[in-house]
């Protein structure tokens, strides 16, 4: 015999589930166990002070440099610079990409170029850059241009490919044109694609700008780094990295929270990729 | 009115042709409900696909009455709707540049209220379910406001109870606004309860032609109906397996 028991009472005999604990902030946690351990190597004078200053010496010196406007005028060339490639490779990367798709002709004929430059990494291109350009900004944008431009050109030029045919027929049916067709199926199909090359790109573009400053430059965040390197200013040096880090991250972050407004309809079953 | 004539369409399929259509020759007249039964693979979507215009015959002729250019209405067998539009907006997508802004609205409006999802107009297709999506595809292919409406098997996906509503919702759609339906589907019950004629398809022709002669709303379960069903089953039943031209 069946009987229907309406209860909300575990099944008898059954094992209570597994009780939900909130996850514990490891993270943070891993993170000051880091600065703990930075703090006491050099309290103990592991390693001189010359080499690894003390966490509040640095912490001192970041201070300073805000106070003074030197970090701020810094980050603000850096992040001029970035604004200003990442757009420009958004620019060419996102309408060639269009383009590839549209016309399989035009893509097969460039494929091996793109396929070769894909493979030379922006940095190796620097030397050549500073000969053609100069070390002024043409070149940093140069850069960052390179770096950024195959992550989205390649990420959209995928999402591009694989929207699906039965989408685009439900436009054809609609009467809509080719132009409306990209525009309102194609695109926004690949958008979680593009978004992806989008976040991947921006963080190429941000490692590359760094080693451009590094190499040849007289403002930006990579300079003050290198500089700081020549006047053994160690402190300088660890605060530039963390600023460097710390805006990566909180610049993705932004990125992330743009593209969950953008595109509401992505679950989270795709993380939009990562850098 | 929609004519078709001698149409052909061939296909190579891993080196073999196969002729997917042989030779149809039909008329829709305006206001007609037809639908086409036949066994898997003889050839129903092809029909549809060439008279929607997704893809060319390869020979045989294609004609309507009045030919501005309209679009003509399609509901696939998948809702296909755009994942990244509010239903209000996949509906939209039909009236979209062909209607100024607010007959636009107004049209998409009639057709969602027409297929009882007026209060779903802002939700997004995942928060719908499968017969929900089935309807919002159903309005956006009223809502192109056509006067022809090619249906490839809509309900086939749906289980019994929705699809028996979605199926009175289509009567009285059709009846109200007299749109020229073909509706295709392998379900011969179905197609004897909605068509004021079926079409009976084997291997790429047009083997029987039934006509339904029975006052809306139909009980599945009249004699008349039965005896259709009977009928096409006997047909496609008696037909010779596809052949490979
Ligand atoms: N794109 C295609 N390429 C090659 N062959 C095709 C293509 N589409 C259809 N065919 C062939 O045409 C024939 C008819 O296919 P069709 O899809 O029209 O059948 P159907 O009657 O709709 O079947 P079902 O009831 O299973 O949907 C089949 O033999 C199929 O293999
Ligand atoms: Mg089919």
């Amino acid at each position: 015999m069946i009987r229907i028991i309406n209860s909300t009472r575990p099944w008898p005999g059954g094992r209570p589930g597994p009780a939900r604990r909130p996850p514990l902030p490891f993270g943070p946690v891993v993170f000051a166990a880091l600065v703990a351990a930075w703090w006491l190597a050099s309290v103990l004078e592991l390693a001189p002070p010359f080499l690894l200053p003390a966490p509040d010496v640095v912490f001192a010196t970041a201070r300073d440099l805000a106070l003074d406007g030197t970090l701020f005028r810094h980050l603000q060339v850096s992040l001029l610079r970035i604004a200003a490639g990442f757009l420009g490779a958004t620019a060419i990367a996102l309408p060639l990409a269009v383009a590839f798709g549209l016309w399989p002709a035009f893509a097969r004929s460039l494929d091996p170029l793109v396929e070769f430059l894909r493979h030379v990494p922006p940095l190796a291109l620097i030397p050549l850059l500073i000969l053609w350009l100069g070390i002024g900004e043409a070149q940093k944008l140069a850069v960052i241009i390179l770096a950024a431009f195959f992550p989205i050109f390649l990420n959209a030029g995928t999402g591009i490919a694989q929207c699906d045919p039965k989408l685009v027929e439900v436009g054809r049916v609609c009467g809509l044109g080719r132009a409306a067709i990209v525009r309102r199926i194609v695109l926004p199909a690949a958008l979680p694609a593009i978004l992806v090359g989008l976040r991947l790109g921006f963080g190429y573009s941000w490692r590359a700008l760094v080693g451009a400053e590094l190499i040849a430059a007289s403002s930006g965040l990579g300079y003050m780094i290198v500089n700081a390197e020549n006047l053994a200013r160690t402190d300088i040096v660890i605060v530039g990295i963390l600023a460097i880090g710390l805006l990566g991250v909180a610049l993705d972050r932004v990125g992330r929270i743009l593209a969950r407004r953008m595109a509401p309809w992505i679950r989270s079953e795709l993380d939009l990729g990562r850098a | 009115m929609l004519e078709v004539a001698g149409l052909r369409k061939v296909y190579d399929v891993a080196g073999r042709t196969v002729a997917a259509l042989d030779g149809v020759t039909l008329a829709l007249p305006g206001g007609s409900f037809t639908a086409v039964v036949g066994r898997s693979g003889c050839g129903k979507t092809t029909l549809l696909r060439l008279l929607a215009g997704l893809e060319d015959p390869t020979g045989g002729a294609i004609r309507r009455s009045s030919d501005r250019g309209e679009p003509i209405g399609v509901v696939f067998q998948e809702p296909r709707l755009m994942p990244w539009l509010t239903v209000n907006d996949n509906v939209a997508l039909g009236v979209a540049g062909r209607l100024e802004e607010r007959a636009a609205a107004e049209r998409v409006g009639s057709a969602l209220a027409l297929v009882g999802l007026g209060a779903f107009a802002a939700a997004r297709p995942d928060q719908l379910s499968g017969g929900m999506a089935q309807r919002v595809a159903v309005a956006r292919a009223l809502a192109i406001g056509a006067e022809i409406v090619l249906m490839d098997e809509p309900f086939g996906a749906l289980d019994a109870f929705t699809r028996r509503t979605l199926q009175r919702e289509l009567v009285e759609i059709w009846r109200a606004k007299r749109p020229t339906i073909l509706f295709v589907t392998h379900d011969v019950e179905e197609a004897a309860l909605l068509a004021e004629r079926v079409l009976v398809m084997e291997a790429g022709r047009l083997i029987d032609d039934v006509a339904v002669d029975r006052p809306h709303p139909r009980s599945p379960i009249d004699p008349a109906l039965l005896a259709v069903r009977e009928r096409v089953l006997a047909a496609v039943t008696g037909a010779p397996e596809p052949v490979l031209a």
